[in-house]
């Protein structure tokens, strides 16, 4: 016993130094759990309040905006706008604008509370069933209590009419585990090359820093769209979750997001010093990738700060996307602001990669 | 034109000189020696010459190049060759050649002739599509040196080329070196090994981030401060060496006394007599010692110099 514990003590004393000597990688392993308590804790949030709601008000009178009110006051729904046509609802809708859309006809007051109540039609997004439950939960309790029957709501949910979860699942997962293999792709990318002192070669030879950057991504770009068609094909086999609008346009799309997410990776190359270190920063891209994102609870149950995080991660953006052109079909100009987003995230992480680089080089 | 000219070259990390105030020049078609302890500021004078690191002060022109003004200029003109193999171990042994070829803006027919050539040059025929990892270490090293001659250089640095190979190993690619030097070549070479400083046409001893000395090695020897007049230097063989030398670090007449080689150098005034020697060590019970007069090495110039510059 005694030889097979021998150096017990000398070890334990050797590992705290390495401990100490690496500051980096201690802090952040011990800032990890803390970071992830107030991410999940944050962010989880299932009871779903404000979702964002527009009204076509055809009646325009006093109990019309009572009941208007009635509604914002469970706090479930928030009235983002009002609308003059359904259809321009229902855009807005597949805009991602709105969740929900309230629609009130033009004989609510005339028929509010009589035997033959109005029928107030809600067009639902079927596209994330969490903010679709809520909604509903908000709409068939009535608000002033009074009398049940005193308005009849049809509930009508689009593009996803069974709630099924995994027709809202499936195009947001893609997106977070794309994000997860984009990112590590391309951070060890330069790390290792510092490792194994080829940088240092490439550094005394005329290659420039963007065609250094440049000639990394856009072989693991092409990677990364094969992959992106193989999952969603999965997806679809095995789910049998279809893709709604043009899956052509879903990979157009899908570039700037790869081309971001491993832009995002390149510039982790650039900040860690080793492949320990790139690795834990990799890990710590996954966190908000799956929690900030949207891919579990709706981006509006965060808070503020948080809020404007999740839009630094790539896959914010491209699980709008693929959720309004695979969920809803979207076409290009519902989904602009997304694909801009994406676009200004390339260019700028690019750019501080780039610049990093400069600067980390010796 | 000289291919390297050094004027007031400084660099600073923070609070820590790491080179200062460096004015050289190095001539072309020969192989200069850059020489000084770790830590002394040879890598980083090196990666100032090579664009990678911008000087704190002063300037320095690199084949004509201003090495902050002109750093691409300099790096075309330029071949590079790091202490650690710092090519890709996972490609062949071709296929990093064309690729660092390709790098230098070498294409088709001229990527193919450069590559011939420097394959020929140094040997690598045989081994062409073995990943380079797979190499031994002083193939390794003649790869390196080809790839860092693949753009024709006319300047080469060569960062302790020849650390960690075998010492037949050491010997080839010296001869490869010899060879290139007679080609025109400029050779920028740091090393530890003392023979290896022996055969280069003119060095430079750093030491403490500044410019100790330079010159030819025999001029080297023959500094004051190295063999001062009135001194001369002996050769002490024995066969229990570290006893003598302690033996003899303590005898008045002993101006310096370091072991090289299984030998003690000593240095001492010229008229002590080698009888003094012998029964000096003698008393100490050492009764086979011979002496003979040599030269100083230049390990003995280095340490002798080393040693005044720390005293002081």
């Amino acid at each position: 016993m005694r030889e097979a514990l021998y150096g017990f003590r000398n070890i334990l004393s050797k590992e705290f130094l390495h401990i100490l000597r690496d500051p980096t990688t201690l802090v952040f392993a011990l800032l990890i759990p803390m970071l992830q308590l107030i991410l999940f804790g944050y962010a989880i949030d299932f009871d779903v309040r404000h979702v964002r709601t527009v009204v076509v008000d055809m009646d325009k009178t006093r109990e019309s905006r009572d009941y208007i009110a009635g509604l914002k006051n469970t706090q479930y729904l928030d009235v983002v706008d009002y609308l003059p046509s359904a259809d321009l609802a229902e855009q807005a809708l597949k805009r991602n604008d709105a969740y929900v859309a309230v629609i009130i006809p033009p004989d609510f007051a005339r028929r509010y509370g009589t035997p033959r109540p109005p029928t107030v039609h809600v067009l639902l997004d079927g596209s994330n069933s969490q903010v679709a439950d809520s909604a509903r939960n908000a709409l068939q309790r009535p608000p002033d209590l009074s009398t049940p029957s005193a308005v009849d709501v049809r509930l009508n949910v689009l593009f996803n009419p069974e709630i099924r979860t995994q027709v809202f699942t499936i195009p947001g997962l893609v997106c977070v585990l794309m994000q997860l293999v984009t990112v590590s792709l391309t951070s060890f990318s330069l790390v290792r090359e510092r490792e194994l002192g080829t940088l240092e070669q490439l550094m005394v030879s005329p290659v420039g820093r963007l065609g250094l950057m440049l000639g990394k991504i856009v072989p693991y770009s092409l990677l990364a769209m094969l992959e992106l068609v193989a999952v969603f094909f999965l997806g679809r086999l095995i789910f049998d979750v279809q893709i709604v609008g043009s899956f052509l346009l879903l990979l157009v799309l899908a570039v700037p997001f790869v081309l971001a997410a491993l832009s995002m990776g390149l510039f982790i190359s650039t900040v860690a010093q080793n492949q320990a270190q790139a690795m834990q920063m990799t890990m710590l891209t996954t966190m908000p990738a799956i929690l900030l994102s949207g891919y579990i609870a709706p981006r509006e149950t965060l808070p503020g700060p948080l809020y404007l995080l999740s839009d630094v991660f790539p896959v914010t953006h491209f699980i709008q996307i693929s959720r309004a052109v695979a969920v809803r079909g979207a076409g290009f100009i519902d989904v602009l602001p997304s694909v801009g987003a994406l676009i200004l995230l390339t260019v700028v992480l690019i750019w501080a990669a780039t610049t990093r680089f400069q600067k980390s080089v010796g | 034109m000289n291919a390297i000219e050094m004027d007031g070259l400084t660099k600073r990390f923070g609070n820590f000189t790491a080179v200062d105030a460096l004015s050289l020049t190095v001539p072309r078609g020969t192989i200069f020696g850059f020489l000084g302890p770790n830590g002394s500021g040879k890598t980083t004078c090196i990666r100032m010459l090579c664009g990678l690191l911008q000087p704190t002060a002063g300037t320095a022109r690199v084949n004509g190049h201003d090495i902050v003004r002109d750093a691409e200029a300099v790096k075309r003109s330029i071949g590079y060759m790091n202490q650690a193999f710092s090519l890709y171990r996972d490609l062949t042994v071709d296929e990093n050649l064309s690729f660092f070829g390709g790098v230098y803006g070498l294409r088709g027919e001229h990527l193919q002739r450069r590559k011939e050539t420097v394959i020929a040059l140094v040997g690598l025929q045989d081994y062409l599509h073995r990943r380079s990892g797979l190499l031994s270490g002083g193939w390794k090293q003649r790869l390196a040196l080809a790839a860092a001659l693949i753009h024709e250089p006319d300047l080469v640095f060569l960062d302790e080329p020849t650390a960690g190979i075998d010492p037949v190993a050491r010997r080839e690619l010296w001869d490869l070196l010899f060879d290139l030097a007679g080609t025109g070549k400029t050779l920028f070479v740091t090393t530890h090994y003392m023979d290896e400083a022996e055969r280069c046409n003119e060095i430079a001893y750093i030491y403490l981030s500044r410019l100790m000395v330079k010159g030819t090695p025999n001029e080297l020897k023959a500094l004051p401060e190295v063999s001062p007049v009135g001194t001369r230097r002996v050769a002490v063989s024995t066969t229990s060496p570290p006893g003598a030398l302690v033996l003899l670090k303590r005898q008045p007449f002993a101006l310096d006394a370091t072991l090289v080689e299984a030998e003690i150098h000593l240095l001492m005034p010229e008229a002590t007599e080698e009888d003094v020697i012998l029964a000096a060590l003698k008393q100490g019970g050492i009764t086979d010692a011979t002496i003979r007069p040599i030269e100083p090495s230049l390990e003995d110039v280095f340490v002798t110099l080393t040693r005044r510059l720390s005293r002081q």
